[in-house]
């Protein structure tokens, strides 16, 4: 049951993680769940095609961070409305796939399998990835000098000018990080979680994870807590939906909507302190 | 700066719309009017569908009865994607106001908007896959798969060792009712089974949740799965595998899935009644009503695997064969939902 619970969290935990840099550096990134999309894709077929997992997941990564400076190009560069520009993203990323899928087997689809990676004391090896990550970002959030900036980007832009850092750039670098995470997270959904491939399986957990950092308030591993939370109520929903409890055998609706119920209820508990950054979704621009 | 932008919007907006992907043929004798004479004239045949027809289930098999009415009847067939009151609307007006002679709305919920639309555009024949309505150019088409999981339920609690067997699947009611003929089935053989039910809500892409929610099951100490996952069969299948039970196929025979678990299938045998409504409609002979396609028509099968045949006891064996020949003559009336 634990082993599943933490398989299960995986990607949301590491989209969940890429999106607190991102919207740490200044970046709301609603193209997310396409980028999960689009590395579920990549890692599965070249995993297939190449036959080595190592080259799929290592591809899902490069996807996401090249799809990462996509956005970064349209929001920082061209400085267009962040939310815009990653509901664009979320179109092509289901229309690019979904032509990729039938190019690949046929119109009327096919049934994949993929072997998994060797398990790893019982466990597959993303989901020590997935418990590592928070250890990782905070760290690189928190400690490094990089990190820093990174913050400032999100918080007040014109102080990382003014100390001869690039703002553009430190959100270059946060979203190809946060891309990586995503095209990562999407390889582990459709590898190690689904071992198989199909259209539109990302099935929300992008726009999930972007919750999951609110109720996190932004620090990692508060919203690695938050993922790995929603990940439990999923299980458990799976686990008692049809069951009878104490005589009472709760309506299926009141299960499937658990996972957002428990979001809900936590976005409740911890609704005030710390809020979001304070230049978050808004474009820098030095002449203004 | 501003035309990148909307170059790029474009480009998603393009992608998305090849998704509804047209599968476009000149039909071999173009050019006529619809509704009027002529029997070997080639018609225009549209097809909607609830989710995506690459998902080797229940869309897929109505895509592969337009392809079959497009190659072997010369028709002109289209296909997209249509969910929600709204989205079905506009689409079976555009094909009617483009000349189709036959719109197809795969699943129930496309019967009730049929009804709406077919008085404005008495030329195009609007028929659902299940519904009860119909008028004088729109009706429905049923698959009686009941029948087919049904046996599969006879199966299942015939060689359950745990006396549990579970039904994991799509959140819809024409779901629901096909596990209705399987727990029937279940119920016949061995009235004490337990049956556990999981259900993944819609859309029904998400792979993992059906994963998910097979292992679950297991966990209950389920013995034999039956699914409708449509794309999400796989993971049932490979679950399965993982745990040591077994499954069976449905809507397609899926008995040589490399998982090596799937011991029957319960079968759609789809083409001949999508062909057959084409040929109708060519005809100029279509009347609105609501068919049931079943075991009596050749509609529905139940094919056990021939490699794992030896597992099923030649007792059991033989229920199901005498059910089954009840099922196709009448005589046992397999019970399903009507929405």
């Amino acid at each position: 049951m634990i082993a599943t619970i933490l398989l299960f969290s995986v990607p949301l935990i590491l989209a969940a993680m890429g999106e607190v840099v991102g919207q740490r550096a200044g970046m709301i990134d609603i193209g997310q769940e396409g980028k999960i999309l689009i590395g579920a894709f990549v890692g599965f077929i070249v995993a297939k095609i190449t036959g080595s997992l190592i080259v799929g997941y290592a591809l899902a990564v490069v996807a996401g961070v090249a799809l990462g400076c996509l956005s970064t190009w349209f929001t920082a560069k061209l400085q267009l409305d962040q939310v815009v520009v990653g509901t664009a993203l979320n179109l092509l990323a289901l229309g690019a796939t979904s032509i990729a899928f039938r190019i690949y087997v046929g119109d009327s689809g096919k049934l994949l399998s993929i072997d998994k990676a060797p398990a790893l004391f019982g466990l597959d090896p993303v989901v020590y990835l997935a418990i590592l990550s928070p250890a990782v970002i905070w760290f690189v959030l928190m400690k490094t000098s990089w990190g820093l900036s990174v913050r400032a980007s999100g918080e007040y832009p014109p102080a990382v000018e003014a100390a001869g850092i690039s703002v553009i750039r430190r959100r270059f670098e946060a979203a190809m990080l946060a891309g990586g995470m995503s095209g990562l997270a999407g390889a582990a959904l459709s590898i190690a979680l689904s071992g198989s491939l199909g259209e539109g399986m990302s099935a929300g957990r992008g726009f999930l994870a972007i919750a999951v950092v609110t109720f996190g308030r932004w620090r990692a591993p508060w919203v690695a807590g938050a993922a790995l939370l929603i990940g439990v109520i999923d299980a458990v929903q799976y686990r008692f939906q049809g069951q009878a409890i104490l005589g009472f055998k709760p309506p299926l609706q009141l299960w499937q909507a658990l996972p957002y119920l428990g979001a809900l209820l936590i976005l409740f508990a911890l609704g005030r302190g710390a809020g979001a950054p304070a230049a978050l979704g808004r474009a820098y621009n030095k002449e203004r | 700066m501003k035309p990148l932008a909307i170059l790029a919007g474009l480009l998603a907006l393009s992608l998305v719309g090849c998704k509804g992907d047209s599968t476009n043929t000149t039909g071999t004798a173009g050019g006529e009017q619809p509704g009027k004479g002529g029997a070997s004239k080639s018609i225009k045949v549209a097809l909607l569908t609830p989710g995506p027809v690459s998902d080797s289930g229940w869309n897929a098999m109505a895509y592969e009865g337009l392809v079959a009415i497009k190659n072997e009847q010369g028709a002109t067939v289209q296909n997209q994607e249509a969910a929600g009151e709204g989205q079905i609307k506009d689409a079976m007006r555009q094909y009617a106001q483009d000349g189709y002679n036959l719109v197809i709305g795969h699943g129930f919920e496309y019967n009730g908007v049929a009804k709406e639309i077919a008085a404005d555009f008495p030329n195009t024949a609007f028929v659902s896959s299940s519904g009860a309505q119909s008028g004088p150019n729109f009706g429905a088409f049923r698959f009686y798969l009941e029948q087919g999981f049904y046996l599969a339920g006879m199966m299942a609690a015939g060689m359950s060792k745990t006396g549990v067997v579970a039904v994991v699947g799509l959140d819809v009611p024409s779901i629901r009712s096909t596990f209705k003929g399987f727990i029937a089935g279940a119920k016949a053989v061995r009235p004490d089974i337990k049956i556990v039910e999981k259900y993944v809500p819609l859309p029904g892409t998400d792979i993992a949740a059906y994963k998910q929610s097979t292992l679950a099951a297991i966990d209950e100490k389920a013995d034999f799965i039956m699914h409708q996952a449509n794309q999400g069969a796989q993971a049932v299948f490979d679950a399965a595998k993982e745990k040591g039970v077994l499954c069976f196929g449905a809507n397609a025979n899926q008995n040589n899935n490399p998982s090596g678990v799937v011991i029957a299938s319960a079968v759609i045998i789809a083409k001949p009644a999508f062909l057959d409504l084409a040929k109708e409609v060519a005809e100029g002979k279509y009347k609105g009503r609501v068919q049931l396609f079943g075991m009596d028509k050749g509609a529905i099968d139940f094919v056990v695997n021939p490699a794992m045949a030896d597992k099923v006891p030649g007792e059991l064996m033989s229920k199901i064969q005498q059910a089954r020949t009840e099922i196709a003559t009448g005589k046992l009336v397999v019970p399903k939902d009507e929405f």
